[in-house]
């Protein structure tokens, strides 16, 4: 009961975590038609900055600089990029991205290294909070949840009350409409991309080093993020929380459990292991099909409804 | 005439392929020359998608995989003595392409555009992460092997010398380029166009855009799995590297260099990116960068690729105008080599830079020039070389855009 | 048999949301007529196309074709049932040239199906057919132009060409002539006229000249709703059409 407990505690803050980057992705895929593959990147870049922001100064520093240091290259990229390249259609603005992405990670090699960093929990937050059935609960993942919870407070606020917000969700359900209405349509998209990769940024801030700062962070997280935004409905941010939230739990669960397939399906009844040509599956342990889990989940998903769990638009 | 102009690539390549092995006989040159076959393949069926179909695919490099993984099974089992010859092996790759592309495109046809994209990204993810959890099939990290020469000798030959295996991989290819081109000239693949240009108004002719899209995933999923069963034979290894998505990544790049808009653009990009990689994979650790800049720099400026940029041209040489192109395009030269040679002195010396640091012995060279990246010459010249060009580069090429404008608007009228 | 209308619209419903832009709409169109729907901009007049060929679920309602109910088929089950359409918003392939937009046009009732073992240069039918049809547009100078690079003239003409070409039985035109000059508007009148021969027409049109020459029935939907329906002299004297017309279009009426 605890384990699950703790489990479940760990889901919450890693699909929050999610979030953080599934939302800011699904609004530019949602009102820009941009497929922004560059997107985990920023996330690393907001890690790796933060890393030697916390180094030079200290982590509370970097907790606001370094998500405005990404937030800042999004919106120049937005402006000088990906804005010439729109002319030329939707393919072109994802091999943009596609090759932006590749830049960033070799640029993040060649100025940090190839190996991980040693960007650090703050000691200020570096204590076990409470303990579950035994086992501590750092204080800094109750942390990132607040951090999470806080941002996705300032999200819905800026959505639900401002200005801007309500340009941002007309033009995510009517693209067309909203130039004719007099908006400066590219300004809104600057902020958008700008604000989508601060809040990516602010996700490596808060990840790298609850996790790991390294140059494979964008690619093992990106596919994911990937799948949450295309699972939630491209440009749907309840989805996009729905599916997070989902794949976070998911993935952590079947990262605990340390059994074998054929085991687990004995549990529930099915008895599996006669048929042996397909005994390579049914020895396969859960925790190391984990990886699979949230690509055989959007599969499952699209087969039901392609449109994804709130999508409105199939394209 | 109009099937002259058809036909007669078709003979020069032919002549060409069946020349290449005599001119470039090493070992080294064969090799190379297979490599850019089996590209040329993939790049044409995943231009099938992206170019003819308006697919962009990220998971295309599972039906080479698959077909790969299935003809090398066969393989294995030609070498235990099943009558199966080495040159039917990619049949046996394309029907592992097409059935697995048969399966997949039940999940990504009823997509379009991003929400595609992004499925088929998904989808290959999920496939890449099942192969290296089933070891049995698909051997692990290390992929499985098999001996091409192991299986029944046809007229005396069993394929084993790399020249051998030549040519049955540059039949194949050239048979399943001829076969892609034919398909272009379909209904199917007119339908493909089609959908590509206007999903919604197929649907009001009479068509089901998902089920054209349904059919065209397979067939390109049928090549796919054929430069699979091509590569099989010629590596006579296959791995969970080639199902992943740098091999994606890879074929993207070579049909995007090459040109989405013709039909002989990918394999353009196939044979000069397959150069690229072996002429700067062995000389420079950069090469993932200049992959990145070679995107952005295309992208922005040469959105049609190298195919592109000739049928833009091609016209004006005919009409013997061109020449008066040269003079306003020599004028950009000077600023796009400093820009070049500048960027090359920069991510040189940044990567010489970090082998430093992990211990390398200090110092360095590019082209020749000596250069240590622990001192301040190399940086400042590369600087200068960059700005410098790139500032050139901005004020000639507005003219020798407007100069082409010119002579190819009047040609045009 | 023949006693079912070709096309009948039974209590049509259709809301976006909490916009009600189709309430009960109850039209029929006999076979071989040529119906007009006409109204104010806004009236419904586009969804209700949209709703005839499945482009839209409907809220409510049956639409039948022949006698048999076609409510909620696709749009491409539709069209197999000799339904065919063009669109207010010119909707073509841009990248392919004029010849091949009317090729694919015509391909499924030539029976090219989805044939991949074929070239399409074989189905003679099916070239003779789209040649035709350029000569009909009168768009044969401009056969390989991709249809994107078109005058805006030219491209209705071919939006009007998709929606012929394959020989539907019952044709429906979305404002064919919209932005067309006096004398385009005649040759596309005169085409329409000619290839809707023996066959049933929907056309929505502003042009009151082009309806009252063309149409035998009109039916005129003002909000949502058909507020008069019947031949061109039964509408033009109706008190209720000439109030939803008031303006421009009311000075045609008399
Ligand atoms: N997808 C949609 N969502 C919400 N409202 C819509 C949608 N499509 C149409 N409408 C509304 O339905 C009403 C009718 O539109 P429709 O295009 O059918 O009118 P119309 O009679 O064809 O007008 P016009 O003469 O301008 O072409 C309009 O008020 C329009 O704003
Ligand atoms: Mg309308």
């Amino acid at each position: 009961m605890d384990q699950l407990l703790l489990i479940l505690l760990n889901g919450l803050v890693y699909g929050l975590l999610l979030f953080m980057l599934s939302s800011g992705l699904t609004l530019i895929v949602g009102m820009m038609g941009v497929l922004n593959f560059a997107h985990a990147s920023f996330y690393m870049l907001g890690a790796y900055v933060a890393f030697s922001i916390s180094t030079l100064m200290n982590f509370w520093v970097a907790l606001i600089v370094a998500p405005l240091v990404v937030g800042a290259l999004g919106a120049l990229v937005e402006q000088y990029g990906l804005r010439a390249v729109h002319k030329h259609g939707h393919l072109a603005e994802l091999l943009f991205t596609f090759g932006l992405a590749m830049i960033i990670g070799e640029v993040i090699q060649l100025i940090w290294g190839r190996w991980p960093v040693a960007y650090r929990v703050p000691e200020s937050l570096d204590f076990p909070l409470f303990s579950i059935g035994g086992t501590a609960y750092p204080a800094y993942r109750m942390f990132m949840m607040g951090v999470s919870l806080f941002m996705f407070v300032v999200l819905y606020a800026t959505l639900a009350r401002t200005r801007l917000g309500l340009v941002v969700r007309a033009a995510l359900t009517h693209p067309d409409m909203v130039a004719m209405l007099g908006h400066n349509v590219p300004r809104v998209f600057t902020m958008v991309f700008a604000g989508g990769c601060a809040l990516a940024g602010l996700a490596g801030v808060i990840a790298g080093n609850a996790y790991q700062t390294d140059p494979g962070m964008a690619l093992a997280l990106g596919a994911i993020v990937f799948a949450v935004v295309v699972m939630g409905g491209l440009g749907s941010i309840s989805g996009a929380l729905i599916a997070s939230l989902i794949i976070g739990l998911v993935q952590t669960v079947s990262i605990g459990l340390d059994m074998k397939l054929s085991t687990a399906l004995g549990r529930i009844g099915l008895h599996v292991d006669g048929i042996t040509a397909l005994s390579d599956v049914w020895d396969i342990s859960i925790n190391r099909a984990a990886p699979v889990v949230p690509f055989l989940l959007l599969v499952i998903i699209l087969a039901i409804n392609p449109r994804g769990l709130a999508g409105s638009r199939s394209s | 005439m109009r099937t002259i102009s058809h036909t007669l690539p078709w003979v020069i390549a032919v002549v060409l392929v069946l020349v290449a092995p005599h001119v470039f006989g090493s070992g080294f040159s064969i090799s190379l020359l297979c490599r850019m076959a089996i590209a040329a393949v993939f790049a044409l069926s995943f231009n099938m998608l992206m170019g003819q179909g308006g697919m962009m695919d990220f998971g295309h490099a599972v039906y080479l995989g698959l077909g790969g993984f299935l003809a090398m099974h066969v393989m294995r089992a030609a070498d235990a003595g099943w009558w199966i010859p080495t040159p039917a092996l990619p049949i046996v790759g394309a029907f592992g392409g097409v059935v697995a592309a048969g399966l997949g495109g039940l999940v990504v046809s009823r997509s379009t555009r991003t929400a595609f994209a992004m499925i088929t990204m998904g989808l290959a993810e999920a496939i890449v992460a099942l192969v290296l959890m089933l070891p049995r099939l698909f051997g692990g990290e290390e992929g499985i092997n098999a001996d091409r020469s192991g299986g029944p000798p046809i007229f005396g030959f069993d394929f084993g010398s790399p020249l051998e295996a030549y040519y049955v991989i540059a039949f194949w290819a050239l048979a399943a380029a001829g076969l892609m081109f034919l398909f272009t000239r379909t209904p199917l693949g007119r339908l493909s166009n089609a959908v590509r240009d206007n999903a919604e108004r197929v649907g009001f002719l009479g068509y089901n855009p998902g089920r054209v899209r349904y059919f065209v995933y397979m067939f390109s999923g049928l090549f796919a799995g054929l430069a699979g069963g091509l590569q099989a034979i010629n590596d006579e290894i296959i791995t969970s590297a080639n199902i992943g998505s740098n091999a994606a990544g890879a074929v993207l790049l070579m049909t995007f260099i090459g040109g989405v808009g013709t039909f002989a653009g990918p394999v353009v990009g196939a044979v000069v990116v397959t150069l690229m990689q072996m002429a700067l994979g062995t000389v420079t650790e950069a090469w993932q960068l200049y992959n990145g800049l070679i995107f952005i720099v295309m992208v922005l400026w040469a959105p049609g690729g190298i195919s592109g940029i000739i049928l833009a041209h091609a016209p004006l040489v005919r009409s013997g105008q061109a020449r008066r192109l040269v003079p306003s395009y020599l004028t950009v030269l000077p600023g796009f080599v400093a820009a070049l040679l500048g960027t090359i002195g920069l991510s040189e010396n940044a990567y010489r830079l970090q082998s430093i640091r992990g211990g390398s012995p200090p110092g360095g060279s590019i082209f020749g020039i000596p250069s240590d990246p622990q001192t301040m010459t190399p940086w400042l010249v590369s600087l200068a070389l960059t700005a410098v060009g790139l500032w050139l580069v901005a004020r000639t090429a507005p003219r020798a855009r407007a100069a082409w404008l010119e002579i190819a608007g009047g040609t045009q009228a | 048999m023949s006693a079912a209308p070709a096309l009948l619209l039974d209590g049509v419903v259709k809301n976006f949301g909490l916009v009600h832009v189709l309430r009960d709409v109850n039209i029929t169109v006999a076979a071989g007529e040529r119906h007009a729907i006409i109204g104010p901009n806004g009236a419904g007049k586009s969804t209700l196309f949209h709703m005839i060929t499945g482009r839209f679920p409907v809220s409510g309602g049956r639409i039948s074709l022949h006698g048999r109910d076609i409510t909620d088929m696709s749009s491409y089950d539709i069209y197999r049932l000799g339904v065919a359409r063009s669109f207010q918003v010119t909707s073509l392939f841009n990248r392919l040239s004029v010849f091949e937009n009317l090729r694919v046009g015509a391909m499924r009732n030539k029976g090219a199906g989805h044939a991949w073992w074929r070239l399409l240069d074989g189905y003679g039918p099916l070239r003779e057919r789209a040649e035709e049809m350029l000569e009909m547009l009168g768009l044969t100078a401009r056969r390989n132009v991709p249809a994107g690079l078109l005058a805006y003239a030219d491209q209705r003409a071919l939006e009007i060409g998709l929606a012929i070409v394959g020989g539907a039985t019952t044709i429906l035109l979305d404002e064919p002539t919209a932005g067309m000059s006096r004398h385009e508007t005649e040759r596309a009148v005169a085409l329409i006229r000619r290839v809707s021969e023996g066959r049933t027409l929907v056309i929505v049109e502003h042009d009151m000249g082009v309806v009252f020459d063309l149409a035998d029935r009109i039916s005129v939907l003002d909000n949502g709703r058909v507020i008069a329906s019947g031949t061109p002299a039964d509408v033009r004297g109706d008190p209720a059409v000439r109030s939803a017309y008031l303006g421009a279009a009311a000075e045609v009426l008399t």
